[in-house]
């Protein structure tokens, strides 16, 4: 009985996945980041411009979407050395209503440092609202997301992340491209073996430009 | 002499007369008239064949049915040396049928001569009409052709019921046949008054005395073809708003509101302790910008160019089949015809003076 309903299942979903047809969206965006890095010790911000793209595979309510950016943040202020910074997540989404989304997947960080590299690495949870508000041209969305955990090579241990990005992507009439203008934060907590916490904050504008095949 | 004579027309009308195969030898109406004939009994002939003929009057038989006996009738009565009986039988026979010529195989030519003599001065015409016809008035012409028993006068004219004159056709001579035009209309060039008038072909003597009128009604019928309905508007449906609606304006400006307010909130959403941000101000700002730009590109009672084109498209196309409508109904407006139906000819004896 359970196979069969497991047959017949299988054959709907079948069914509904023959029915879709694939429709892929790329951006190349430059993201002016900024990272704030708070310790007992005192705060460090840093500060650059990153280039990378993300790209989205849609089959009907499943979305399959990468990110990478890299990019080298200096220290602001003092003039101390900067570091390289290397950022991508790969999430599995699926549309849960007509403007809303919902995926996981993991995020991974990493700073290059001279004493060494950092990395950081969240399995998110995000949900994404988006709806046109400018004709079919324009769509606003607002994304939030938190780490359901984390993995940090760093002394301190993880106490929770998360994060949002809200923005408009302008989509051109005549031809399958579109614009991006975007803020996004994330934001992490960590805890010192003595007692002290550890709050990385990470924001940035991003521009982005690129083909959407939707 | 006359035994002799009926010797003659035995031999030479027995021989072939009884041939079924030939038009005028004995057939199942006058068959026992035919055979007394045959057998020279032209006495009971004679009675047989007018006995089946005023049956066959009575009845109301067409000519081609009476013309054999009548031939047969003249003949037996000229053997049996009455000849002005035998004369005005011929007479009535080539009144029934000008084209009528007694069959020189069967009827020797004691028989076609006197037949070829009451032809020749019996002035009658027999008019061949289509029953039922269609013509375009002034354009094709209704025809009829009236055959002459022989060379006469005639004078063919169309008549309104009461006689009075409609149009004439043609006055003048006419040899063996004739044929004669109409072109639809009245002498004013006018589709037809009536419904009904008379083609009527009066036949005159060699003395200038009208000898015969044949005439027949001829019914009238104008035919004008069915007009197409105007196209219906296409409903109001079917068009789509020429004036832009307040929503979208509302949308573009609330939308703009609602993500630049979430770009401002997102510190205080996720906790961020990023402190003041340009970079996050100037999305806010874009977005709040291009929610304002939305409502002005979307402003209430904006005209919709798109729509107004694709309206017009519609009404276009409307106006198009009005035309093609129009000019349909006016052709077919223009295409009257007249129906012609034509009764059966009677035939009119002038009173002798």
């Amino acid at each position: 009985m359970r196979r069969a309903l497991l047959l017949a299942g299988l054959s709907l979903l079948a069914r509904a996945l023959v029915a879709q047809t694939l429709e892929p969206a790329g951006i190349v965006s430059v993201v002016s980041t900024r990272v704030r890095s708070q310790l007992p010790s005192g705060t460090a911000q840093f500060s650059g411009a990153m280039v990378g793209g993300n790209g989205t595979l849609s089959f009907g309510r499943l979305q399959l979407a990468v990110s990478y950016v890299q990019g080298k943040v200096d220290s602001a202020g003092v003039g101390g050395p900067g570091h390289d910074l290397v950022e991508g997540s790969v999430l599995l989404g699926a549309q849960a209503l007509p403007w809303l989304t919902l995926a996981v997947g993991p995020h991974a960080r990493s700073y290059t440092l001279t004493s060494g590299t950092q990395r950081w690495v969240f399995w998110e949870l995000r949900a994404r609202a988006a709806a046109a508000f400018i004709g079919s041209a324009a769509r606003g969305y607002v994304e939030l997301w938190r780490a359901l955990s984390a993995d940090v090579n760093v002394p301190e241990s993880f106490d929770h992340a998360q994060g949002g990005e809200a923005g408009m992507i302008i989509r051109f009439a005549r031809a399958p491209l579109q614009a991006r203008v975007a803020y996004r934060m994330d934001h992490t907590v960590l805890h010192g073996s003595l007692g002290g916490t550890r709050l990385e904050t990470v924001d940035g504008l991003v521009v982005g430009f690129g083909v959407d095949w939707h | 002499m006359k035994r002799l004579v009926a010797w003659v027309a035995f031999l030479v009308g027995g021989a072939v007369g009884p041939r079924p195969a030939v038009g005028q030898g004995a057939s199942g109406t006058f068959a026992e008239g035919i055979r007394a004939y045959q057998n020279l009994e032209f006495g009971r002939a004679a009675a047989t064949l007018r006995r089946d003929l005023a049956r066959l009057t009575a009845a109301g038989a067409p000519a081609a049915d009476r013309v054999q006996g009548l031939v047969y009738l003249g003949a037996a009565d000229l053997f049996r040396g009455r000849r002005d009986s035998a004369v005005a039988v011929f007479k009535r026979l080539v009144h029934l049928d000008p084209r009528f010529l007694p069959d020189r195989l069967v009827f020797p030519p004691e028989v076609t001569t006197v037949f070829d003599s009451v032809r020749a001065l019996t002035k009658t015409v027999a008019i061949l009409v289509p029953p039922d016809t269609q013509v375009a008035p002034g354009a094709n012409n209704f025809g009829a052709w009236v055959v002459a028993s022989s060379f006469q006068t005639v004078e063919v004219t169309l008549r309104y019921e009461d006689g009075a004159p409609f149009r004439s056709l043609y006055a003048g001579p006419i040899g063996d046949s004739l044929r004669v035009q109409w072109d639809g209309l009245d002498a004013a060039g006018q589709l037809p008054p009536v419904g009904r008038v008379l083609l009527r072909v009066a036949s005159r003597a060699p003395t200038g005395e009208i000898s015969t009128i044949l005439q027949l009604p001829l019914d009238l019928r104008i035919v004008r073809p069915d007009t197409l309905d105007w196209p219906a508007l296409p409903p109001p449906s079917a068009f789509l708003p020429e004036r832009a609606g307040g929503r979208s304006a509302v949308r573009a400006l609330l939308g703009g509101v609602l993500v630049s307010g979430a770009v401002l909130a997102i510190p205080s959403v996720v906790g961020g302790s990023g402190g003041p941000s340009g970079s996050r101000v100037a999305v806010a700002g874009t977005v709040g910008i291009a929610g304002m730009v939305g409502y002005l590109l979307h402003r209430p009672g904006r005209p919709l160019q798109a729509n107004i084109r694709a309206n017009q498209l519609l009404r276009d196309a409307w106006q198009q089949r009005v035309a093609k409508a129009t000019a349909e109904n006016a052709r077919r407006r223009g295409d009257v015809r007249l129906a012609v139906h034509a009764g059966p000819a009677s035939v009119i004896q002038p009173r002798a003076p």
